[in-house]
């Protein structure tokens, strides 16, 4: 259908439309006009993708010299895949109805593991050994190697793009990342490379948050993105996690052996290129002198995003002589290796700022704050001259000087943490050294800097005002929308007793108490009796799984549960928990039906749904904090405290119940799917816990099931699935939740459909 | 005189049933027991109808064997010869385990069947209804050829049954008792060996492995519930546990179903992540020691069970679905997971495209596109079912009918020409006619044709029944000439006499109630006829077989 927002024609590849997508496009087209940054939340499975593409796609055809670009990040690697569908549904749509061939380019990024089609390095299974493999094929010296010696080997597929891929931009259309290693298999050019040249012309790019956010990879790949783009962060509930672990950093005595033998192989190597290639040297030299002007003017010209571990005021300045000689710079690096060796020796956890830090470097061995800054950058630069061949084998040492950098740059925000053991193992001597960050907002400010508009939605980002807040940014549009229904399809249950009155909570006290555990297990028992086909069950830590887990076989009620169910538990195997998946899935698909015991914050509630079948109820035993205990964390609470004035206590409870929330939320995939969830603690009864979880499920809660028993539980769960197997048509839906376009365009809904989103 | 023909597989001396002294015999199809000093079995149980045996428990002063019938009767016998008492019950035993079995199946299945045919044929259940419910043969007789061809008329059916799976929760169904004096006593049934079988086939080969040349049965369950393998949470501390190996082969089999990947990439947690943060970034790691070496004795425990429990969901999902599963069809499945080697790269798209599709499909969002049908509302469901019934049973003719067909006359009238030279001479005209009036020798039948108007419907159904039943019966009888051994010789016998009871109980109260409505009693003219026919035939080869017996005992002489 052609729908009118505010003035703009936004095709829509579907005869229907649920009247939240037509509030969601609303504000985002306000959002866009206004060129600033959103927050929108609506619930999973009312088609927010769709909805996104089509509006920003309309926008651009609508005003091609206001937004050039859409930048699409998403989590994972089926989702990235997932929105390249949609968007080709979107495009195929397009050209039937205009009638004219699509002229836009929109393709989807991933690392090369996922795209590589060399025959030997895509065999390779992780990630880190095909980067390895493929640089050590491609790196523009040991290219310029092969010309003296042929025998070297070689990547055809990258040769063949470097010789003509650049020359031809790619055809307009919707590449996947199958369709771009087709399309690299056709002409014989590397899907990877060409992927990575084409995201500068082309329209939309979807690839994953890393590209932005991980100063390390954005400043390979995404540094000369358009300015007038548009970017999306999907799924973004967890954005200041992600920004927070791309800036810190874990030095453990293993990572200053790595780095030792490193330094050691580029003293060797230097010595033999002084022998045979002195000039060499010579000409780096001139260029540090020179100074990193290049870059400078890039970036005041606004062509290149910024990059966090490069700080500006570095940029005017050349690199201070006494690191400028290759030698010097590498007795730098041993000195500053010693340093931290000596501070790995301690017999009690330490804890200082980076000002103290650097003050006691400087006090020890001398070590001034201005050669430290200029660390990552002096040895990217060595490791250019010197033709190093294998980058990955360098990471001990690039993670040494980019902390060293980022320590000398960031006097707040960070922190640093020595530890001499693990708590659970004080016997053991195991000392790391945590540096990290604490303020989401340094990796991701150069990203709100730079682009015009930055959206960031999910489908639960409650509270919404508690993101502009850590993340540090002003939003134009703050919107939280509910989900329209023909039936309660969703029914949330708090459960804060067992039948025997025991009030079940999985905090820290009654963790280990042998009725709570025993009252789970009925839970979970008496669920398996009455909910057809799968169930999910999310704990709050594997450890405490592993317990549960425990005393239930040693009281016998997994057996009872394998009656009615299979069991399926999630490990920290990720390859042994896929497995389980899929079994889980077969037996849910074979009327058997499954139960699958999980873990909040795991792999599997961040990045699996349950869609219809797979999951017809899912059970939250406790409430999923953090591990409070933890040093690094109660450093970051404080200076959430100090900082931005969010108390400890609301940032746990917010962290909690965003996991809760997405645990529960893996359940509902759409308005035709249907679902129990179950919030089985007392505490989610209270009116701070309860407030956080999303708007469109705490609705549904009534003042009824806030403190329902086990038995009460089972019978309303009753009664709500019989309800939920009726059929369920289309005609039910249409004019509630389900609009046609003439429908869509009556006053009354109109007003209706203002009232869906929920401003903040 | 039938267990002549059987084959007798043990024989037991000296068992006691009901405080009497007897012989206790296994047979093929049935256990018999007969008292000391005579021939006769006072006990016989087909094995169809045995649905258990019980023994007495070993600490016992009486060795005891109990027979559960379906009935819900239950036979005991008791082993009464002191020195190898324990040893015949356990033969007996033993013998029992094995055949019971199959004729519990074969029994079920069977049944099954003869309900099967009942219900869907309504004449057979009618014939099965005169013949067996009013006791004129036995039900055997009734089944005995007519289950045969139905057998080999329809192989497929009894083939294509389905499998039946497993339950999840088998294992917990072996409840261990404690026996009073600090030991654990299980009951297995054959049922539950077969499900640890399907399940763990490593345990089968052992069990073909080992018995009964290494271990008895007994000891090799025995062995199994104390091993490690049982008990997954127990730390393995005994090598010779013949039961390591099948751990050790499991192990293998799910490592191996790891390696293997999964099939449908959305679930595939490894491929998940696009950019995994390199080593030494990031904020804290979720495990934080990997190693074994410093986890404690409990926690490796756990992650036994938790490992045990993954395998044994995933070895009875298995289990359900290993028959259907043809060998191509796997090997194609295990190249395509493979998503690393080259040619799966053709192969993988497919699957991963459609899992992509399915998930971004709102199906609600689009316009159905097949043709809108509108729902049958029914208010009168019975009128639905039986349709409208026509008050006669008459085939009517439009007016626009009967124009056309007087025109269609008219037309063919116009065009007749005689043909001359190929009429009937005049004689022969005048005698057809006259043999086609009424009272010529052609119209005679037409006073029989109304049978159906002179006799009321529910004679003519009883009549019907009737005919069938005798038809039944008379093939039956006619089947067994020529009569070649005893076995026919019996039955022509048995055939005989069921006839005549058939007259006595069936025809002849039919034949009075006829008399009674004063209806022509030549109804049952032709059934009588069919009737005599068949004693004549059997009176003379009676006639003929004495003649010859006669014949051979003059020989004999």
């Amino acid at each position: 259908m052609k729908l009118n927002i505010e003035g703009l024609l936004v095709y829509f590849p579907y005869d229907y439309i649920y009247p939240e997508q037509y509030s969601y496009m609303l504000e985002l087209k306000r959002t866009l006009d206004a060129k600033g940054h959103g927050v929108l939340e609506m619930p999973s499975g009312t088609g927010k993708t769709i909805s996104l593409l089509s509006l920003i796609i309309a926008y651009q055809k609508a005003f091609p010299l206001e937004v050039t670009k859409l930048i699409y990040c998403s989590r994972t690697v089926p989702e990235i895949e997932k929105v390249v569908e949609e968007l080709r549904k979107l495009m195929e749509f397009y050209s039937k109805q205009t009638g004219e061939s699509n002229n836009f380019l929109a393709l989807a990024l991933s690392s090369r593991k996922n795209l590589c089609i060399h025959p030997e390095v895509s065999a390779l299974r992780f990630g880190k050994e095909v980067d390895g493999k493929c640089h050590s094929l491609t790196a523009s010296y040991i290219r310029a190697q092969r010309h003296s010696d042929p025998d070297m080997p070689v990547c055809r597929f990258y040769e063949e793009f470097d010789a003509v891929g650049r020359q031809v931009p790619l055809p307009a259309g919707v590449y996947n990342l199958d369709d771009l290693k087709e399309f690299g298999r056709r002409k014989g050019w590397c899907p990877y490379y060409l992927a990575r040249y084409s995201i500068l012309h082309a329209n939309i790019v979807v690839y994953s948050y890393h590209y932005l956010l991980d100063p390390k990879i954005a400043d390979l790949v995404s540094k000369e993105l358009a300015k007038k783009s548009v970017v999306v962060f999907d799924e973004a509930h967890n954005i200041d996690n992600v920004c927070i672990d791309s800036m810190s950093v874990n030095i453990t005595r293993r990572t200053l052996d790595r780095c030792h033998t490193n330094v050691d192989t580029l003293q060797n190597t230097i010595e033999k290129i002084k022998e045979t290639d002195a000039a060499k040297l010579k000409m780096e030299y001139r260029r540090l002198v020179e100074g990193l002007k290049e870059a400078n003017v890039a970036r005041e010209t606004d062509v290149y995003l910024a990059n966090p571990v490069l700080p500006d005021e570095i940029l005017k300045e050349a690199v201070p002589g006494n690191i400028r000689t290759a030698e010097h710079f590498v007795g730098f690096l041993k000195r500053f290796l010693e340093y931290l060796k000596s501070r790995l020796r301690v017999q009690h956890v330490v804890q200082e700022s980076a000002p103290q830090f650097l003050k006691d470097i400087f006090d020890k061995v001398c070590i001034d704050r201005k050669p430290l800054r200029f660390c990552a950058e002096r040895l990217q630069s060595l490791l250019r001259t010197l033709e190093i061949a294998d980058i990955a084998d360098f990471s001990a040492v690039t993670l040494i000087s980019n902390f060293a950098t980022l320590v000398s740059t960031y006097s707040q925000g960070f922190t640093i943490i020595i530890e001499p053991f693990e708590d659970r193992t004080p016997t053991i001597a195991n000392p790391v050294l945590h540096f990290s960050c604490m303020d989401p907002s340094i990796a991701i400010k150069p990203v709100f800097q730079r682009f015009q508009s930055v959206i960031i939605t999910s489908g639960t980002l409650s509270p919404l005002d508690i993101y502009p807040r850590i993340l540090d940014f002003r939003p134009v549009t703050m919107a939280s929308f509910t989900m329209t229904l023909a039936r309660t399809c969703l029914c949330p249950l708090i459960v804060g007793r067992g039948n025997d009155q025991v009030a079940l909570s999985s905090k820290f006290e009654t963790r280990e108490d042998f009725a709570v555990i025993r009252n789970y297990g009925n839970l979970l028992l008496e669920m398996s009796a009455i909910v057809p086909d799968g169930i999910v069950a999310f704990f709050t830590s594997y450890v405490y799984m592993e317990n549960i887990v425990a005393s239930w076989y040693e009281q016998g009620i997994l057996e009872n549960i394998q009656r009615n169910k299979l069991i399926f538990i999630e490990t920290p195997d990720a390859a042994e928990t896929s497995m389980a998946l899929e079994k889980y899935q077969e037996a849910c698909e074979n009327g058997r039906g499954a139960i699958l015991l999980s873990v909040a914050r795991g792999k599997v509630s961040e990045g699996i749904d349950f869609v219809h079948h797979f999951g017809r109820a899912v059970i939250m035993f406790g409430v999923p904090y953090v591990y409070t205990q933890s040093r690094i964390l109660k450093a970051r609470l404080e200076y959430l405290r100090d900082q931005f004035q969010i108390r400890e206590n609301d940032f746990l409870t917010f962290d909690a119940m965003r996991h809760a929330a997405q645990c529960v939320g893996r359940a509902i995939r759409g308005k035709t799917d249907y679902g129990l969830m179950i919030f089985a603690d007392k505490r989610y009864a209270r009116a701070d816990k309860r407030g956080k979880l999303p708007r469109w499920i705490q609705e549904h809660i009534n003042d009824g099931s806030l403190n329902l028993t086990v038995d009460e539980a089972v019978q309303l769960s009753k009664h709500f699935l019989r309800q939920m197997a009726q059929p369920f048509r289309q005609e039910d839906q249409l004019g509630l939740s389900l609009l046609t376009l003439e429908q869509l365009e009556s006053e009354e809904m109109l007003q209706k459909i203002a009232k869906i989103a929920h401003q903040t | 005189m039938s267990s002549l023909s059987e084959e007798v597989l043990l024989v037991v001396k000296k068992v006691r049933q009901r405080k009497q002294d007897g012989t206790l015999y296994l047979m093929a199809e049935r256990i018999a027991w007969g008292p000391e000093g005579k021939d006769r079995f006072t006990v016989s149980h087909l094995y169809a109808d045995i649905r258990c045996q019980k023994i007495s428990p070993d600490g016992k002063a009486k060795i005891q064997l109990q027979l559960v019938l379906h009935t819900g009767e239950s036979t005991t016998f008791h082993f009464s010869n002191e020195s190898s008492a324990l040893k015949d019950r356990d033969a007996a035993k033993e013998l029992l385990q094995q055949l019971l079995p199959k004729f519990k199946k074969k029994a079920n299945k069977e049944l099954e069947e003869k309900n099967r045919m009942l219900q869907e044929d309504p004449v057979l259940f009618q014939l099965y209804k005169d013949l067996v419910v009013s006791q004129v043969i036995s039900a055997d007789e009734f089944w005995a050829n007519r289950l045969g061809d139905i057998n080999n008329a329809d192989p497929t059916l009894s083939n294509n049954k389905q499998e039946v799976g497993i339950s999840g929760a088998f294992l917990a169904d072996i409840r261990p008792q404690t026996d009073g004096c600090n030991g654990l006593r299980y009951n297995l049934t054959a049922d539950i060996i077969e499900s640890i079988f399907r399940t763990y086939p490593a345990v089968k080969e052992k069990y073909s492995e080992n018995v009964p040349h290494n271990l008895t049965e007994k000891d090799f369950w025995t062995r199994f519930f104390q091993s490690h393998y049982f008990h997954r949470d127990r730390i393995n501390t005994g090598t010779q546990d013949i039961f390591s190996e099948c751990a050790k082969q499991d192990e293998k089999g799910l490592k191996s179903m790891v390696v293997q990947g999964v099939k449908n990439p959305l679930v595939d947690l490894l491929s998940l992540e696009d950019k995994t943060l390199d080593e030494g970034y990031g904020f804290c790691k979720t495990f934080p020691s990997t190693s074994n070496s410093n986890r404690t004795v409990k926690e490796s425990s756990n992650s036994a069970i938790i490992k045990r429990f993954n395998h044994h969901s995933a070895m009875v999902l298995a289990a359900g679905s290993r028959k259907g599963e043809t060998p191509a069809d796997h090997a194609s499945e295990t190249s395509s997971t493979d998503g690393n080697s080259r040619d799966s790269d053709f192969f993988q798209p497919p699957v991963k495209k459609v899992k992509l599709q399915e998930v971004i499909e709102y199906e609600d969002l689009q316009r159905e596109n097949r043709p809108k049908t509108i729902a049958l509302n029914l208010k009168k469901s019975d009128r639905y079912a039986h349709g409208p019934v026509p008050l006669q049973s008459q085939h009517y003719t439009t007016s626009q009918d009967i124009i056309n067909s007087v025109n269609y006359i008219r037309h063919e009238m116009l065009n007749y020409k005689p043909n001359l030279t190929q009429v009937l001479s005049s004689t022969t005209a005048s005698s057809a006619i006259a043999a086609l009036s009424p009272g010529g020798v052609l119209m005679q039948a037409a006073t029989q044709q109304a049978i159906n108007q002179m006799v009321p419907t529910e004679v003519q159904g009883e009549l019907k029944h009737l005919y069938v039943a005798a038809g039944e019966l008379l093939r039956h009888f006619w089947s067994c000439f020529p009569v070649n051994t005893p076995f026919l010789e019996e039955k022509v016998m048995k055939m005989k006499s069921n006839l005549e009871r058939f007259q006595m109980t069936k025809l002849c109260p039919f034949q009075e109630k006829i008399q009674r409505q004063y209806l022509s009693t030549n109804l049952t003219g032709h059934l009588e006829e069919m009737l005599q026919t068949a004693y004549r035939k059997f009176h003379v080869w009676q006639t003929r077989r004495m003649q010859y017996l006669e014949c051979h005992s003059d020989h004999l002489l």
